[in-house]
This record gives C-alpha cells, structure tokens and sequence, in this order.
C-alpha cells in the first residue's frame, strides 16, 4: 500500500523552500505519493528518512525503458490489477519473429509486418519490436540481427549462447535491446553481458519457483533491468504464470515478480495465426507485458491496436478524436453536417451508424474536451457558442450545405444555436446513435 | 357489524350443504375413482390446489375438501373469520363448477359464458398484466336495473384495457347494449350461476402460482400475491342474497375490495366493502379502491411533444400571447392534497382561454396543481414542480422559462393556429405528472387562472406561503434532525469506487443533488442510484462516523472503500467523483484549509492548482487532507467540524468568497461570534503563496492561527 | 526460496445456468474463482460457445459463412448445420428480420422459424431479438410459448421490456431470461434487481452486459466486467452473481474494420480474415474479461475460440 500523501509530508522539513521544484512541501508531497515524483528531489532529507521510505514509496513493479531515442518504450510501472481501480499505464508491445532456423520466405513474411503502420485517435500502431530467434547458425542469425536492426525498430535477441549474445549485442550497441535468453544455467554471465551493454535481460525458467530462485539470484548481482519470459508449450500454463507473477507483485508485494511479462504466443500456436490473435488477445489484457507473434498482418493488428488502446485508456482521460470535418458516405461541400462532441466512442458510435446509413453527411467533431454529449454540456464546453464559433471559424468556410444537425440530448441548444447561426438550418437529431440510420434516410 | 357476518355465514353455509349434497350425489353416481378434472389445466382444482397442497383428481378425493371448507365456516363473530368462511363458499363454488365437468365434457356449451378459463389464456394475459398493459381486472355480476347504464360502466372499463369478467343476467344486458365480447375485447363472459364467478377465482390463484412462484398449501403467501399483485375488484349489482355476499367475503379475503350498486349503510367496509348507488361513479371508485393507474399512451393535444422542442425559441414577432410575470401577476404551484379534495384528471380553467385575445397579448397565469398519493410527501412538491419547465418546452409552439412566481410562458402563432388552448397545458401537466411521478401520485387536478384578480390571490395567498414554508423546510434541515442519509451512486460510470454520502447538511459533491433530491429519486426509482442509509450506529459523533454508512458505503463500492467520515477532512474523508464544486485542501503552515471552485485557474497557497488537487481527489480515492465538496456545504456547521470547522477556511477566490460570503459570516457569527469572518479570509488578489497567506492571517488575526495544530 | 503461490479463492461462486434439456443440455457460470483462473481454484464451467444464425439467412456474407452453409437456404437448415460447426456448444437464433425499422417479419412468421430451427437441433436453443424493444418483448412471449419446455434463453430483457420479457420468457413459460444493459454495474444490478422483484428467480437470469467490438469503447466492457465479477465473487452480491453471455459477432462483424472491401482499402487485406480477427480478438478478450458463453459466427472463430478455451481449462 503505498503512503498517503500527508504521511509524506510529515517527514519533510516544512519550510516551502522550494529547492524540488515545487512550490510548497505539501505539492511536493503529494506528487511523491502520486509517483509523480521521486523522493530524492528533495535535498533537505536524511539518508535515514530516505531509506526508511524509499521502500514504502518504491512501486511494487518496476518501471524499465526499452529502446532509445524515438523508438523508446516504457515498460511496468503498474500498480493495479484492473484499470478501474486506477488505470493501466504502460500498454503491451507487440514483436514479430524471424529467426536463422527459419526459411527466407518465413523471414520475409515475418518482415513484411512492417507494413503494419498507421495512425489511429493520435497513436502510432506498428511492431515496435522484431524478435530474432537464434537457432543455431550464428553467421544468418547476426544478419539477421543486422538487417532487423536497420528497421529502426527496437530487438529482441532472443539467444542464450553468451557468445553469440555478445555479438549480436555488439551490432545493436546502444539501442537499448532485451536480451531475452538467461535462464538457470547462465544466470550471472548473461547478466553481466546485458549490464555491459545497457541491455534488458529476459529470464525464463522450466516453472515459476525456479523463475523466482532465478531473479532472485540475479538481482544479487545489483542488474535489475529483466523482463520474465512466461512462455511455455501451453497456453493455460503461460497464462496462469503471468497472472500469477503479475499477482504477487502488485497484490502481496512481492518484489522479485515486479517485472514485466514477456509471451511468445508464436511459439504456442505456431504457424496458426487465428490462434495468435486470440491469445495476444487474452495476453493485451491479462498482463502480458510483451506479446510475441510470428507475424503481424492488418487482419490482426486492426483489432489488437484497438483492444489494446481501449484497454491503456486512462478511465479518467477519456479518449479524444482530432476536431474537424469527417466527410462520410463521400460527402462533399453540399451534404449535410451532423455535429458532435469529441468523445473517441461517440465518434466511433456516431460514425459507425451515420456509415452504415449510406447518407453522405459532414460529420462535424467539435472540442468539447473528450466529453460526452450530455457531459461536455454540463460542463459547458459544448454550448451554442462554442458550436456557433466552431461551425463560423471552420466549418461556413468549406462546406456549403446550411443544414445542421444536433445531437438530440441537447435538444434544448436548437433556438440558441439557430439564433446564433441565422443562416443554418438546425435541426434536432436523434437522442441515441443507433436510431440515425432511419432519422437519415429520411431526411 | 354482525349483520354482515350473519349474510356471510348463512351464504357459506347454505353453499356448503349444497356442495357436500353435490359430492354425495356424485360419488353415488360415478363412484369414488370417476374423475374429476378441469379442462387443460396442470393446476388440479386451482383454488383447493393452492390453498392447500391437495391434488383432487378423483371423486373420492372431494368429501375431505368438503371437510376442510365446513372447517372454515367458524361462525365466530369476527370480520377475518367470516372472510375465511367467504374462502369456503369459493372452495365450495370451485367444487360444484368442477363436478359440472364430470357430467359433461363441455357444460357451458349451451351457455352465454365460457366457464373455466384454460391455463394457456392465463399464461397469455399475465404478461400484460405485469406490464400494466391490463391494468386491471373488474369482476361483474348479478343484474343491474339499468342495463344502459351498467353497460356503460363495462365499455368504461374497456376503453381503460381493464379485463372484465361476467357473471350472471349482467352478460345477456350487456349483449344487449351492444358491448362486444371475447378475450381481444377484454369482457368475458363466464356463467350464470353465481358459482361461476370460482373461474376468476382460479384465474387470479393459478396467476400466483405460475407468475408469483407461490408454493401450493401457502395459503399466507397466496392471499399476499393475490393482494398486491392481482389488481382486481368486483362489482355486484342488483338485490344482494346470503351466497352472493359470502362469495363477496371470499373475494374480500384475496384482496379484491367489493362495490354494490345498492346501499349496505352502516355494514359498510371501508376499502373493501362500498356502496356506490350512482352508476356513473362506480368506474372511478372501484379504480380508485384499487389504485390502478391506467397508463397514457399519447398526450391528447394538437401539437407535438417531445424533449426535441425543448430548445425552441419563440420570439415575440412570432408569439400569440406570454404570460410573464414582469407584466402581468403570475405563478406555478404543486401542492399535496387529501385524496377527497381531488378529482383525478379535473381540468379547470378559470378566466377567459387564449382565443380572447390578439397577438401579440399579454395575459396572466395562476397555476395550481393538486396531487396525492399513499407515498406523496410534501417535499416532493417542488421536485414535481421544476419538471413543469421541461413539459411546457417539450411542446411544440410553447416556451418556458423560470419557475414559481418568475416565469415567461409564450404561445406561438402557429401553435394557436394548430388549436392550442389552456386545457392543453393541464393535459400534459396531467398526463406527464401521472406518468413520471406514477409511483407517488395516485391523482392529479390541475387548475389554470387566466383571471387577473383571481391569479393574485392564488399567488399572494397560496403560493408565497407555500414558497417560503419551503425555504424555512430547507434552511431548517439539519443532519440531526432526519433519521436517513442517501447514497448517490450516479457518477459510478467514471469514478467506480466513489459514492457519495448525501445528508440535508452536506449535499452532493457536484452541488447538484440536495438530501431532498436524494430522497425523491429514492422513491421514484425505488432501485436506483439513491439508497437510503439508516442513521445507525453513531461510533463517532465529532467525526460523523455510522457503521451503518460504512456499509453502504462499502457495498456500493463493492469493498473499494471500507469507511467515511461525514465531518472530518483528515480521517477517513468522504471520496470524490471528479464533478466536485470546490476541493478543499489543508494547509498545515496556516494550521488550516484552502478551498478552491472549479472556475479558478490560477495558483493557490498550497502550492498546487484546481487541476492538480483535482488530479489526487477525484477518481474515488481518499486523499487525506483532501476533498471534493459542492457550494453549499462551506457555509454549513458541519463543515469539516471535525477539525474545528469553518474557523480553518483561511483562503478562498475572490469570486467564491462573493458567493458564499453572507451565508459564511452568519455561520462564523453563530458558531464563534465573529463579524464579517469573510474579511479575514485570504483570496488571490492578497496571496496566492503561503508565506504572504501567512503575513495576511497574521494581521487579520485569523482564528485559525491560534487554534490547535490541524496535523 | 520456493514462490509463494496465493490462489485468490472466493466465498462465492457464479451460478451455474443450465440450457437446454437432456443429455445436450449445457450449463455455463458456477467459477468460484476471477475468469479462467483455474490455476486458483474452480472454474466451474468452461466457457461456452454458441454459433450465430440469423433468419435473413446468409446475405452479405463472406466466403467462408457461405461455404459452411452451401446448401442450406432456410434458418432450419442452417441451424442444423450450425449445431455441427466444431467447438460448437449452443445454437443462437438471431431474429434481425424481425426489426421494424428493417424487414419487419411478422411475430407469427418469427415463431414458426424459431419452432422450426428447434425442431431441427439437440443442442440447446438461444434466441436473440431485433433490439426494437416492443418488437421483442411481444416475439419472446409467442416463441416462448412455442418452445415450452425446451429450456431456452431470451437475448433479452431490457429496463424499458424487462416486465413484459421477463413476465412472459420467466414466469409464464419458465424459459430463461437475459438480462442485457448498457456496460454500466450499477444499470445491471438495478436490472437484476427489478426482473428478481417481478418474480424471476435469480438462477434463471444471464446477464448481456453489453459488448463493444476490440478497439470500440471495449474499456468499458472490461471494467464493467472486471468490476461485475469482483462484486459477485470478493462481495458475494447476489444481484451480480447471474453468468455473463456476451454476443460479440454481431458487434465484431459491424464495425469498419470487418466490413470494408478489400478494394476500398487494399493494403488491409481480405476482408473475411479482417472479420474473423475482429470476432476473434473481441471474444478472446470477452472471455478473459469474465464472459461465460459468447455468441460467435464464423467457422474460424468458433474453432479458434474453443481451442483456446480448452487450452485455458
């Protein structure tokens, strides 16, 4: 359980001299608490204080960087098992496989997955990381590691032969890799070789009391930078190892599980891509920190993307969609405008309906601070004068159409906004998203 | 009293002999094994099978029912004796109706009634039942002296979609006035014999068992079902013999009250057995003794209503008339009456209607609405009253503004032109009222004054009393002096482990719902968010700690949180949603507390802004030393009384101090004799840092300063 | 230093709803434990699956749908197919025909359908509505008294036709009900609440909690179910403790993603494996969620998504 807030406060010094930053104590304090902030910014504490709260303030699973510069990824840093009960903070990578076990037209099309790439409600989706599996041949394999490299995406290297780690690290040298292949046998040495290269290090084990004796032994060493591989032959034990290590880190403190999850779902239903995208399904929202597939294609990144970006939603942050004019059913400058709010799931639920109805209409998405129709207006931020200043600013100007439709829950904006918009036409809309289809047929 | 129970017991008598002389002549005839069945039922003899668990198939199973029934028949001078002996006279009917089926596959073929009614027909109308879509089921019987008059009581009932069943010469006088019949037009016959009326009786006992899951042999839980749950009253026409008004005790003894067309006097009943000796009220009597509601489908008038109107603006170029209380008197009023004092559905108009006059006019409006209701309260009078702003803009053509005596009504051109008249305005006030508010209002008469003089009196005489009784209720709510808080769980959606603790002292954190409102959703949506907490188990008076909230609280969190305080900002506080009002923060260098309104962007003393103490309150966590609040509740007593109240408040926005400046200073003068305590509290234009918050305090000699350490 | 395994065991369990009649009747619910935690303790019964068909037949169809069925032109046949599709557990009637605001078929034409692709199945029967709610309140009267006695479950009762569902779907013809709202806890409680106060015991209600496809608003459905299962299990609330039925195709198979030709957007592929993923991936996710029976349609899915359970048994 981490501290509240005052309990924080109490061991500052209480002067508000502001040396963290912060201009009071009591800020500094609660943004501690919050995690917001690092204990240590505050110069004024005794090692003593230091101590004995760093560990109260420590988060039960670590937060680790992969990657660098733009292709920088975080992850960990969870501190809850459902994100209603806070929210999720770092969402699952997804990796394709190639390997030198593997033929060229396997590789090929594993490394076609980068075509996998676009935006969606502000997100960049792609493989943020190539996973190159070491078979044996160690000449392809650090080709292939080259080539991967160059793709400017973030590796993989899952190898656990220490000398051909090595080289392979030597190729990726300070691009922040994860080292995925330490395991009971060679613990210290590949340890050693991720310290030495700033790398991650991936651990695996036969079960997880040897996973838990394996971390355990290398956190001695003082490298604390490791992702657990729960990857198994069978989906259910995979599953109930990353449920269980995510578990005891955030539900009974145990620290030596306080680390991402790594899941090779390739390796359970190879060659079965349908089998794939239901388990790196299952694996976006129970605590697979990084899904491994062999491939990635459209079919499967359209949903995973989506699950994923609902699921790393912040409940409090509701998703937002860029304001603007949506020309839908190829509607031009004279089909009707529909306006909105800029709620990500009104968009989606209003688009959805207005597509399906085959009407060309201009969907208007006005800023209304990612609220909801009947919330954006309480709030005020979806009232007739921010409608009449959006439609006046951006909309009059490149749409000829002068017929306006609103939402039905706010029916009670018609006379306003028809007063402020004198040459529209404002119509009142349906209240629910899914009775359009007819409201636009027959308009 | 005894008149009464002497009819009954002769009456169930009379039948019981007749059903054993029955039995015995049928067992001499076919035997003990011949048997005995109702047609397409699975409920054996239903009203023998209920109320006692025996399954009767054979002849030779009856002589016990008949000895159960005589049982029954106690003879003792007592009201609920006697109605059991009426359960006997309907055991006894079920009896004799049943061995009918033993003569003849189809006894009433040669009848005008259909007699027992199969299982599948009660299957099929129990689902209208339940929805209200029949709203309830009248029993007719005997023979009335004016068949004109009673068939205008049935076709009544029809245009109402109650169900109505026949017995007796009622049937042939019904044909004759041209009542259509069968089960799509909701009369159906039974029979002649008065023993016919069992096969309502069994419809109303096989609806308990299939619908209300009632174990046969409870007999306690049927009688209960068939009480609340089977909406249905019998009207008994025309002169009253012995078995006639026993089987009216059985009918009593389910629940269903009994209405006579002839006068019984002082053998009345009140609430089960009435006379009503003018026909042309029997309708709204015996629906009244039942309290059924019928359901509006449409509001009869001749323009549109719907919630897409509610934005019309009408301007005054369009209007034909307004009624606006800055030139003419006004006012809006809902007021609880007696049940006597209302005719349901009255509509009144008193003063000449909207076609008198020219647009553009100006006319005055008095409006009195009148309600009651078994769970009507006095408090609900201005829930009711502030949804009269949204039914008059859901009209097309009418615009609405304001409430109690401030309002702008208009009327548009067109909506005149379209017919638009006065008793429109009472139509959908009624219609509206008996719709939403159908769970607290049993009737509703509403009455409008176009009559200037008249207007001023209901507004000076009724209205501003009323008005001001309600604000005095208002200020006058204390914590201690109700025994119920409510939960409020309405933001659950995006703070799923916040409820909020609703007391007349300390409203909703949004500002928006008041104990009252609390209270009032409570009855009108008995299973929504607004639960009741019991004021239970005080285990800390100064802090406001109740176990009985901590388990509400607990379970509407489904264990999120375990415990809140009502007064204490430091223990335990109260959670926040997100759509707080204010946040209220310590301040431990001025040994008190900040409170910061949404509307204020800049810095405040404690080092953080709205956002970012908004970022550590909301959400639904306790945040020590924190918390969301609305308006109202800073000028309350118990405002974090806990730690020592609004003598902490050290620093406020200016335009938050403006607001709730009066209501402060009369507080801080009551609690600790302080004049204009406002002055002393910081704002931004004097300190937005603690240390000049500090000098400030200092200077004014803030009380807080000298109280004892807020931490 | 061996891990220190803490199965989180719950108190309470999920009731367990039987479908069905006889030897291929088929229960879902009875987990004791959070979804697929077998590792923790009890299960109860494995998800299960039931496959979609729908009274307009198979129009706008991909290849896939249209290979499984060649041969089948009326909704008995299909369903006859239906119940054969690998990993099949259920068949579900999905009377989209019934829509007013679409075709409009008749309640009586509906009833003899339903009676017909009864006839036609041992496996049990669910019958979804058109979502027009007076349409199906009056639908699910007449095919519950049609299929009597045949154990079937109404997709569903919601607050505005809960009286009139669960009267006649609950209580007059003891069929089970499906309690549907709008992914919000409370909004299914209040349901659970009212349907119980009507009369329908608690064992015969399954909860529609509300379904989004992946990338649609399915934060909402995760929490409300996250949140469902914690209150049924952690509180023991017997309001909440009713199974969860989810229909994810209908929903996967409406959104952009699955419907846009492949000429429309070519670098996306063909649309049938856009389909299958976005049914896939929405029912995984379902079921990791607390689901326990989804409604699936496509061959594909079916199989996959009952491999995988069988995997997480």
């Amino acid at each position: 359980m981490a501290l509240k807030g005052l309990d924080i406060f109490k061991i500052t010094p209480k002067t508000n001299c502001k040396d963290c930053g912060n201009p009071t104590c009591m800020a500094f304090a609660m943004k501690v608490a919050q995690g917001a902030i690092a204990l240590d910014k505050c110069p004024h504490l005794s090692d003593e204080v230091k101590a004995q709260l760093s560990e109260a303030t420590a988060p039960p699973m670590k937060t680790i960087k992969l990657g660098v510069g733009a292709e920088e990824h975080t992850l960990g840093g969870e501190t809850v098992l459902a994100r209603h009960e806070k929210t999720f903070v770092s969402k699952n990578l997804f990796a394709f496989t190639v390997g030198d076990a593997m033929s060229d037209e396997a590789n090929e099309a594993a490394f076609a997955s980068t075509v996998v790439d676009y935006e969606r409600i502000g997100e960049r989706m792609y493989v943020e990381l190539i996973n190159v599996k070491f078979g044996g041949d160690s000449a392809r394999y650090l080709e292939l590691v080259k080539r991967a490299a160059g793709l400017g995406r973030t590796l993989i290297l899952s190898v656990s032969d220490a000398a051909v780690a090595k080289e392979a690290l030597e190729l990726t040298k300070g691009t922040r890799p994860l080292l995925n292949g330490a395991s009971a046998a060679n613990a210290a040495e590949m340890a050693a070789l991720a310290k030495e290269y700033a790398a991650l290090l991936g651990v695996s084990a036969a079960n997880l009391d040897e996973l838990y004796d394996t971390v355990a032994e290398i956190e001695k060493t003082g490298f604390k930078d490791l992702v657990l591989d729960v990857s198994s032959a069978s989906a259910g034990e995979a599953f109930a190892d990353a449920v269980q290590i995510r578990r005891a880190a955030l539900k009974n403190n145990d620290r030596t599980f306080g680390y991402p999850s790594l899941v090779d779902v390739g390796a359970i239903a190879p060659g079965d891509e349908d089998m794939q995208c239901a388990l790196a399904a299952l694996f976006t929202v129970k605590y697979g920190s990084i899904v491994v597939m062999e491939k990635m294609s459209y079919a499967s990144a359209l949903p995973l993307y989506g699950l994923r970006q609902n699921i790393f939603t912040d409940p409090q942050k509701p998703m937002r969609v860029e304001p603007g004019i949506y020309p839908l059913n190829g509607a031009d400058e004279n089909s009707v405008c529909a306006i909105t709010v800029d709620f990500a799931l009104t968009y989606f639920v209003v688009s959805g309906e207005m597509e399906r109805s085959g009407v060309p209409v201009n969907l208007l998405i006005s800023d209304a601070g990612g609220y909801s129709v009947l919330t954006a207006w309480a709030a005020g931020k979806f009232s007739a004068s921010s409608i009449a200043k959006f439609i006046n600013e951006e909309v009059a100007p490149k749409v000829k159409s002068r017929t306006l439709i609103l939402p039905g829950k706010v029916a009670v904006l018609q006379g306003e906004v028809a007063e402020k918009l004198p040459d529209w036409k404002v119509v009142v809309g349906t209240r629910e998203a899914i009775e359009l289809v007819k409201f636009l047929k027959e308009m | 009293m005894s008149a009464l129970t002497d009819l009954i017991y002769g009456g169930a008598n009379a039948v019981a002999g007749l059903t054993e002389g029955a039995v015995n002549d049928a067992i001499a005839k076919y035997g003990e094994q011949k048997e005995v069945a109702f047609p397409d039922t699975a409920y054996f003899l239903p009203t023998i099978y209920a109320a006692t668990g025996v399954k009767v198939t054979k002849l030779g199973d009856l002589p016990a029912c008949v000895g159960v029934l005589k049982s029954l028949i106690s003879g003792k001078e007592d009201l609920g004796e006697a109605l059991n002996a009426g359960l006997a006279t309907a055991v006894g009917a079920e009896i004799i109706e049943a061995l009918k089926y033993v003569e003849s596959a189809d006894p009433y073929a040669g009848d005008s009634g259909i007699g027992f009614v199969p299982d599948p027909i009660i299957r099929s109308l129990g689902v209208p039942l339940v929805t209200g879509d029949i709203p309830g089921v009248a029993v007719m019987l005997g023979k009335a002296d004016d068949a004109a008059l009673v068939s205008e009581i049935i076709k009544g009932y029809q245009t109402r979609g109650i169900l109505t069943f026949l017995v007796g010469d009622i049937i042939e006088q019904a044909i004759e006035n041209g009542v259509k019949m069968g089960l799509d037009f909701r009369v159906v016959p039974l029979g002649h014999d008065v023993t016919s009326v069992t096969h309502v009786v069994t419809v109303a006992i096989r609806a308990a068992l299939i619908f209300g899951a009632v174990t046969p042999g409870d007999l306690p839980t049927l009688l209960a079902y068939t009480k609340e749950r089977v909406p249905a009253f019998v009207n008994a026409f025309g002169a009253l013999d012995a078995v006639t008004v026993s089987a009216g005790a059985g009918a009593i003894a389910l629940g269903f009250p009994v209405i006579v067309d002839s006068d019984l006097g002082d053998i009345q009943v009140p609430g089960a057995l009435e006379s009503v000796t003018d026909l042309t009220k029997t309708v709204a009597h015996s629906l009244e003794l039942r309290n059924i509601k019928i359901k509006i489908r449409e509001i009869p008038i001749p323009v549109a209503f719907a919630s897409a109107f509610e934005g019309e603006i009408i301007r005054r170029g369009d209007m034909h008339v307004q009624f606006n209380s800055t030139r003419k008197p006004t006012c809006e009023l809902v007021v609880m009456k007696d049940a006597a004092d209302i005719e349901d559905h009255k509509i009144t108009i008193i003063g000449s209607d909207v076609d008198t006059v020219t647009a553009p006019a100006d006319m005055s409006l008095g409006v009195l609405i009148e309600v009651c209701g078994e769970k009507m309260q006095v408090d609900f009078e201005p829930v009711i009253e502030r949804k009269l702003h949204y039914w008059y803009n859901y009209m097309e053509g009418v615009m609405h503004t304001g409430q109690r005596n401030l309002i702008n009504v208009r009327i548009s051109k067109e909506a005149f032109e379209k017919g638009l008249r006065l008793k429109d305005f009472g139509e959908v006030i009624w219609c509206e009222i008996m719709d939403e508010f159908a769970s607290v209002v049993d009737k509703c008469q509403v009455t409008l004054i176009t009559d200037e003089a008249k207007v001023v009196e209901l507004r000076d005489s009724v209205a501003m009393p009323r008005y001001d009784e309600r604000d005095a209720r208002l200020a006058g709510l204390t914590d201690e002096s109700v025994d119920t808080f409510y939960t409020c769980i309405l933001c659950q959606s995006f703070a799923p482990s916040h409820c909020c603790v609703v007391t007349p002292e300390r409203l909703g954190l949004c500002g928006a719902v008041s104990w009252l409102d609390a209270k009032a959703t409570k009855e009108l949506t008995p299973t929504g968010p607004c639960q009741p907490i019991p004021k239970e188990g005080c285990t800390d008076e100064r802090l406001g700690k109740y176990t009985a909230v901590d388990e509400a609280v607990s379970q509407a969190t489904q264990g999120a949180v375990s415990s809140v305080t009502l007064y204490s900002i430091l223990e335990d506080p109260m959670t926040s949603c997100g759509c707080f009002e204010c946040i209220c923060g310590i301040i431990p260098e001025a040994n008190g507390v900040v409170i910061v309104n949404r509307e204020y962007k800049g810095m405040t003393p404690t080092g953080m802004t709205f956002g970012e103490l908004a970022s550590m309150t909301g959400g639904g966590v306790q945040t020590p030393g924190f918390m969301g609040h609305g308006r109202h509740f800073i000028s309350s007593k118990k405002f974090i009384s806990a730690e020592g109240g609004i003598e902490r408040i050290v620093w406020m926005p200016k335009e938050l101090k403006d607001s709730v400046g009066d209501k402060l200073n009369k507080t801080a003068k009551e609690l600790f004799g302080a004049d204009n305590f406002i002055d002393m509290i910081g704002d931004e234009t004097v300190a937005t840092d603690s240390e000049t918050l500090l000098a400030f305090l200092t200077e004014k000699n803030h009380p807080a300063l000298g109280m004892d350490p807020i931490m | 230093m061996p891990f220190k395994r803490t199965p989180q065991k719950f108190n309470a369990a999920i009731n367990a709803m039987t479908l069905g009649t006889g030897d291929n009747a088929v229960t879902i619910g009875g987990a004791s434990v959070l979804p697929l935690y077998s590792f923790d303790g009890d299960i109860g019964n494995a998800p299960k699956i039931g496959v979609e068909i729908s009274d307009l037949g198979l129009e706008g169809e991909c290849v896939g749908m249209t290979e499984f069925y060649a041969g089948a032109s009326t909704p008995a046949e299909m369903a006859a197919k239906a119940e054969k599709m690998p990993g099949a557990d259920f068949v579900c009637l999905r009377l989209e025909g019934a829509d007013p605001n679409g075709h409009n078929r008749s309640v009586e034409e509906c009833v003899e359908i339903a009676k017909a692709v009864a006839g036609a199945i041992s496996l049990p029967l669910v019958i979804e509505g058109c979502k027009n709610n007076e349409k199906d309140a009056e639908l699910f009267e007449k095919i519950a008294a049609a299929l009597e006695g045949k154990n079937v479950l109404f997709l569903s009762a919601k607050e505005e036709n809960h009286k009139s569902v669960g009267a006649a779907v609950g209580l007059a013809y003891a069929q089970k009900v499906g309690a549907e709202s709008s992914v919000d806890i409370n909004l299914a409680k209040q349901l659970n609440v009212l349907l119980t106060q009507l009369g329908v015991k608690a064992e015969n209600i399954a909860m529609n909690l509300g379904s989004a496809a992946a990338g649609y608003g399915f934060e909402y459905v995760a929490s409300t179910m996250d949140r469902v299962k914690a209150a049924a299990l952690g509180q023991n609330d017997a309001m909440l403790q009713m199974p969860v039925i989810t229909p994810v195709a209908s929903e996967a198979w409406s959104v952009k993603e699955a419907m846009v030709d492949e000429a429309d957007f070519p670098e996306w592929g063909p649309q049938e494996d856009r389909g299958v993923r976005m049914e896939i991936a929405t029912a995984a996710a379902c079921l990791a969620c607390g689901s326990d029976a989804v409604i699936l349609k496509h061959p594909r899915s079916v199989a996959t998504i009952s491999a995988m359970v069988a995997a997480l048994k």
